[in-house]
């Protein structure tokens, strides 16, 4: 009797185990169980203002061949011939879904808060621009809702715009923040020589002296930590995370001071150093990132389009350097093992420009006047592009007609990494809606 | 009878007496250590303030712009603050005492030298201790290293 006894405790001891939830690192009950449509994403916004007139619409020809389809003839002067047979085969159109007619419907069109828009998920009021967003970003979703909770290292934010972007790798909304954020991280500030010039010649410890080190540092650290307020606006990484990434940017910075930044044919960009501008170098660093890192969420934008406001010529010239570099990234990803086959790229502006010009006229281009976007027509016009592998991502779909919106981005990328039935609902309900018909 | 009593109470009143034993303490100020530390150093003030530390000058400002930019270039502020030490302790002119090591008191005066530097505070007896400790045990710890251990701990982010 004893022993039945001793075993139908012991089975019903074992069910109880089983049976009790485990209490995960992020504060959930049970791992997630989102299916994942793939488990890399590459978010470009293919910022700086974009106006469909030039992009999808093709109305001075097709200045993004290697993204859109088509062989319609270049009108405008003064674009850069980029001529090389490194990136051939379909255009990215072709390998996904595009919608010509998407929308920035509300909020201020300026590239701060439309980019707060694009990774939050959410339209901004009156946003200020010194501050992180008030909503969590797709980075602090990303981190918090999936399980195990997801490390600093999964998730990067590339951004060669100054400044204020930096303040979009987490936002200030109460229970995400800094422990949940990106790492961001500007490029040329570590590649254009200003890296190495000051942090490129560091005291090295030998592994003896690393463990003196965090001896002492612990001590301290459990001293203060009473008193010490969070991460203090800061990402944190754990200490083997920390030292990779500080040998990545090492690494990179000993890359600049050898000439290999400038150099972009060493990079296996087939283009003369004088045509290689900030977004390609951005877009590079990213896939420096890709090749080491292999992160699930990427996000990285492009700005020189700005240019617009001044000079109508050198904003379509950058918009076909922007094509250029989002095919080369989109190129990089395939010839990434971990990552081929495994990721899907969004692209998208983050706002549009005004139809109308601000009176400046182009001198290439006497016809063309420089461009705003100040609200007017056309600077709520963008459109968004779906790439990824055949049988995950719908290929060759284009939206003629207006459908969707940039809120609606967040939600596909948790939708494609499957965390966004995790996304509380109080936040969900603020955002868009996924691009389901992306997808098979 | 009386003069019985009256001897009795001689005895109890000039008798010895048991001496009490009266244990005293020093004053301890039991306060937290980092307990005032609540601001967080803005950028430009770590980076003065590292400078300064170490170099016993002040940092000149194209260097501290340039710091500034690389600072506000990288998320992980813990991280690019380490790499700025490392690299400001490689440098030929850092001003850092190294240990003397020929008494325990000349010890003890550099543990708390550098707590009053650093931390601008005097380090708590279990905190002195620590470190004497570990000075005296390793010959090869060296001021640098504690000084860099000290700088990238996180009291040191606050003031």
């Amino acid at each position: 009797m004893k022993r039945r006894k001793f075993i139908k405790n012991l089975g019903l001891g074992t069910a109880a185990t089983i049976g009790v939830p485990y209490l995960l690192p992020s504060g959930r009950l049970f791992a997630a169980t989102g299916y994942r449509r793939a488990n890399h994403v590459v978010f470009c916004l293919f910022a700086g203002g974009v106006r469909n007139l030039e992009s999808v619409h093709k109305s001075h020809g097709n200045l993004m061949p290697r993204t859109l389809k088509g062989e319609e003839t270049r009108t405008l002067l003064g674009i850069d011939s980029i001529n090389n047979d490194e990136i051939n085969g379909p255009t990215l159109q072709e390998q996904g879904t595009l919608y010509k007619e998407f929308r920035f419907k509300q909020g201020s069109t300026g590239h701060y808060g439309a980019h707060a828009t694009a990774m939050t998920g959410v339209y901004t009021g009156n946003v200020n621009i010194n501050a992180n967003p008030e909503n969590p970003t797709i980075f602090e979703l990303y981190r918090k809702h999936n399980s195990p909770s997801m490390s600093a290292k999964n998730a990067w934010w590339v951004s060669d715009s100054e400044g204020l972007y930096a303040n979009l790798n987490y936002s200030s909304h109460p229970g995400y923040g800094a422990n949940y954020g990106a790492n961001y991280v500007r490029p040329s500030s570590f590649t254009d020589g200003l890296g190495h010039d000051s942090l490129g010649d560091p005291k090295e410890y030998d592994p003896e002296v690393v463990e003196k080190i965090k001896s002492i540092r612990g001590f301290c650290d459990a001293n203060f930590s009473p008193q010490y307020s969070g991460v203090a606006n800061s990402i944190v990484h754990d200490e083997a995370d920390k030292i990779e990434i500080e040998n990545f940017i090492n690494e990179c910075m000993d890359e600049a001071n050898m000439g290999g930044f400038s150099n972009p044919s060493a990079w296996n960009w087939d283009l003369p150093s004088s045509s290689f501008n900030g977004d390609m170098k951005a877009v590079h660093f990213a896939e420096k990132i890709i090749t080491e890192f292999q992160p699930e969420l990427l996000v990285v934008n492009m700005h020189t389009a700005d240019i617009a406001h001044s000079d109508f010529t050198k904003y379509a010239n950058n918009l076909h350097k922007m094509d250029y570099a989002l095919a080369h990234l989109w190129n990089h990803i395939q010839e990434t093992p971990d990552m081929k086959n495994d990721t899907i790229l969004i692209a998208m502006p983050e706002h549009g420009r005004n139809i109308e010009g601000n009176g400046i006229v182009d001198t290439v281009n006497p016809d063309q006047q420089a461009l705003d976007h100040t609200h007017k027509a056309g600077s709520r016009e963008i459109f968004a592009l779906v790439v990824g592998p055949s049988g995950k991502v719908v290929h060759g779909q284009d939206f003629l007609v207006e459908k969707g919106e940039s809120i609606d981005i967040v939600p596909t990328i948790a939708n494609i990494l499957g965390f966004d039935n995790e996304i509380p609902g109080y936040l969900r309900q603020r955002m868009g809606e996924v691009l389901a018909e992306s997808f098979y | 009878m009386k003069k019985v009593i009256f001897l009795y109470l001689i005895l109890i009143l000039f008798s010895c007496k048991k001496e009490k034993q009266v244990f005293q303490v020093h004053n301890v100020n039991i306060e937290q250590n980092s307990a005032n530390k609540n601001h967080l150093k803005s950028t430009t003030e770590f980076l003065s303030i590292a400078y300064f530390h170490i170099f016993e000058t002040a940092i000149p400002t194209p260097r501290l712009s340039d710091l500034s930019v690389l600072h506000s270039s990288f998320g992980d502020k813990k991280l690019i603050e380490q790499m700025t030490i490392k690299n400001f302790l490689n440098d030929d002119g850092i001003q850092i005492s190294s240990i003397d090591r020929s008494s325990i008191i000349t010890k003890t005066t550099f543990v708390r030298e550098t707590y009053k530097k650093l931390y601008n505070r005097i380090p708590e007896e279990y905190e002195l201790w620590f470190i004497l400790n570990m000075i005296e045990k390793d010959a090869d710890l060296t001021a640098e290293i504690i000084y860099f251990s000290l700088m990238t701990a996180d009291e040191y982010r606050y003031y």
